[in-house]
């Protein structure tokens, strides 16, 4: 059977690979072709007839290529800073950069206000468990809102997100928490996974239950977290180097940086990070697949040679509570590894060398979440039931759920049962489970465990 | 009649910018109206057209916005503005020029 969908995409994705285009280039060639065949079809010929002759008469894209790169000529940087496809687009991107500038400050000045008023510094001892988990609500608010506007959502959709903000920073500051302060540190580290997830809401905008749509968020936040790093090693050099000239003329500044560069840095850091990001979204081949593509390998034979030689020589690494959270992010970090080569995948391509590669690090992974589970139910059963231990058992499940679903997904993709978009369909629903688990470890372990 | 390449080098601008001035439109209705007008004599390719559409909105004698086709497809299209305008009337002006010379040689030539 001819696809005219399938056989276009793969057009456009050879004009990707093999041409001197910008994405809007590809996307204005594609409508054209479109609408070639379209008036070829209404002319009585068949699609595939059209799709051949449209494409023939679109002519020899190497020289129409060739064309296109002596307009096309700017370096690829250039995209990377401001990248308007078209003269409307110009408009829309500087009404970002001011955007970004003004939430900067705002983001900013809101770190400055509790020690203003409530005499909370940044730097206090006694201020340091109020920092911790209120700091994602100084920032995340500011993000939901460049895209709440960005999206040009509704009066309903901003009520319900900025409520949420508002109802999560309510609760976790009315919560008392008695020492250890085990559960306010557990809430402390859930709250901003959940406020992240609450600002893909806003991200996605008004399909937030589409596949697509959460596929384009998880690939943002692996691409926000690349630039975060890149844009925050640029913040600390700048403030290294602030220090160290004016020390050399005797003037110490650090006081300074750190009540005004720490906190302003900060905040517009993780601003400009989300409109580069938001603002190169798709023109620059993304670099999270990129560097996913090239660890994988690398974290499978490593954790293979550890299962082997944990085997071999029968010593389980489990004992250590550290230890366990350490694997626990390890299981984490492979989950990215095999989301991203996920997510830079053609949906229609065959399956290649990747996809087997994605299997055997899911399996592994697996193995040693099995192993993982198996030490937290263990110290569950002897040393009684912890909020800590509790959140372990919970976050491997989710993991466990999460490679499990994935590896029973791909058996059935290479047997040919299912194709590759319900793999993606089955990872973007899984967001919920997070979503759901967050929340739960955020709200109500502070409650079941009697706020310790 | 196959028209040399320098002409319809020298007459895209122009075309486009008068095509542009009936009212905005995209990449292949542009090809169509120009086959259209020339009666069939000018047939442009995409990768001639392209690129100068490209190189007119740097130069900010038109501009171009996203906008959906009938068919609810997203199609890039393009308009004219201020500075497109005079620039299509110097191009006319050139154009006469030339026009009207090349008409009052031929027509010497064929009274002789």
């Amino acid at each position: 059977m001819f696809d005219l969908e399938i056989q276009i995409h793969s057009w456009s994705d050879h004009l990707r690979a093999h041409g001197n285009f910008t994405e809007a280039d590809i996307h204005e060639l594609e409508s054209h072709l479109r609408d070639e065949i379209e008036d070829l079809v209404a002319a009585g010929l068949t699609p595939d007839e059209s799709f051949l002759i449209s494409v023939k008469r679109l002519g020899n894209l190497d020289a129409v290529s060739h064309e296109f790169a002596k307009v096309n000529t700017e370096s690829l940087w250039r995209h990377l800073l401001v990248e308007p496809t078209d003269s409307v687009a110009k408009k829309g991107n500087r009404r970002d950069i001011a955007l970004v500038v003004v939430f900067a400050l705002l983001a900013g000045t809101l770190f400055k206000i509790p020690e203003i008023f409530f005499g909370l510094g940044l730097n206090d001892q006694n201020a340091e468990s109020f920092y911790f988990k209120n700091l994602s609500l100084f920032i995340l608010p500011f993000i939901a809102a460049f895209f709440l506007i960005k999206r040009k959502s509704d009066w309903r959709t901003w009520l319900t997100i900025l409520g949420i903000f508002a109802l999560s920073a309510l609760i976790i500051n009315i919560y008392p928490s008695f020492s250890p302060h085990n559960t306010q540190i557990l809430s402390g580290l859930h709250l901003p996974l959940f406020l992240w997830l609450i600002v893909g809401v806003a991200y996605i905008g008004r399909d937030w239950l589409d596949s697509k749509g959460r596929m384009n968020f998880i690939r943002f936040t692996g691409e926000a977290a690349i630039y975060g790093v890149l844009v925050l090693a640029g913040v600390i050099v700048l403030g290294l180097f602030t220090q160290v000239i004016f020390a050399a003329i005797e003037i110490d500044v650090s006081r300074f940086l750190e009540d005004y560069l720490i906190v302003y840095g900060g905040s517009a850091a993780a601003l400009i990070t989300v409109y580069l990001v938001e603002a190169k979204k798709s023109v620059v081949e993304n670099f999270a697949p990129v560097l996913a593509k090239i660890f994988s390998p690398l974290f499978l034979a490593v954790m293979a040679a550890f299962l082997t030689v944990m085997l071999i020589t029968g010593k389980s690494p489990f004992m250590e509570r550290d230890f366990l959270i350490g694997f626990d992010l390890m299981l984490a970090l492979v989950l990215g590894l095999v989301l991203y080569v996920i997510s830079s995948r053609n949906d229609h391509q065959p399956a290649n060398w990747f996809d087997y590669l994605n299997l055997a690090l899911i399996m592994t992974a697996l193995v040693i979440d099995g192993v993982a589970l198996s030490a937290i139910l263990f110290r569950l059963s002897t040393f009684g039931i912890t909020p800590n231990k509790l959140a372990a058992l919970g976050e491997n499940l989710v993991l466990l759920g999460n490679l499990g679903g994935l590896a029973w997904m791909y058996l059935g993709y290479f047997k040919g049962k299912y194709d590759f978009i319900k793999l993606e369909k089955w990872q973007t629903s899984y967001l919920s489970v997070y979503f759901v688990w967050t929340a739960i470890v955020a709200f109500i372990f502070p409650i079941m465990f009697g706020f310790y | 009649m196959n028209v040399s390449k320098d002409l319809i080098a020298a007459s895209a601008t122009p075309l486009i910018l008068a095509i542009l001035k009936e009212n905005d439109s995209y990449g292949y209705a542009i090809i169509k109206r120009v086959k259209e007008m020339s009666e069939n004599e000018l047939i442009w390719t995409e990768g001639m057209l392209y690129p100068v559409l490209h190189r007119l909105e740097e130069q900010l004698l038109i501009e171009s916005y996203w906008n959906k086709s009938d068919a609810g497809r997203q199609r890039k299209y393009y308009r004219i503005n201020e500075r497109g305008l005079a620039e299509l009337e110097l191009q006319k002006k050139q154009w006469e020029v030339v026009h009207s010379a090349l008409a009052r040689t031929w027509s010497e030539e064929s009274q002789l």
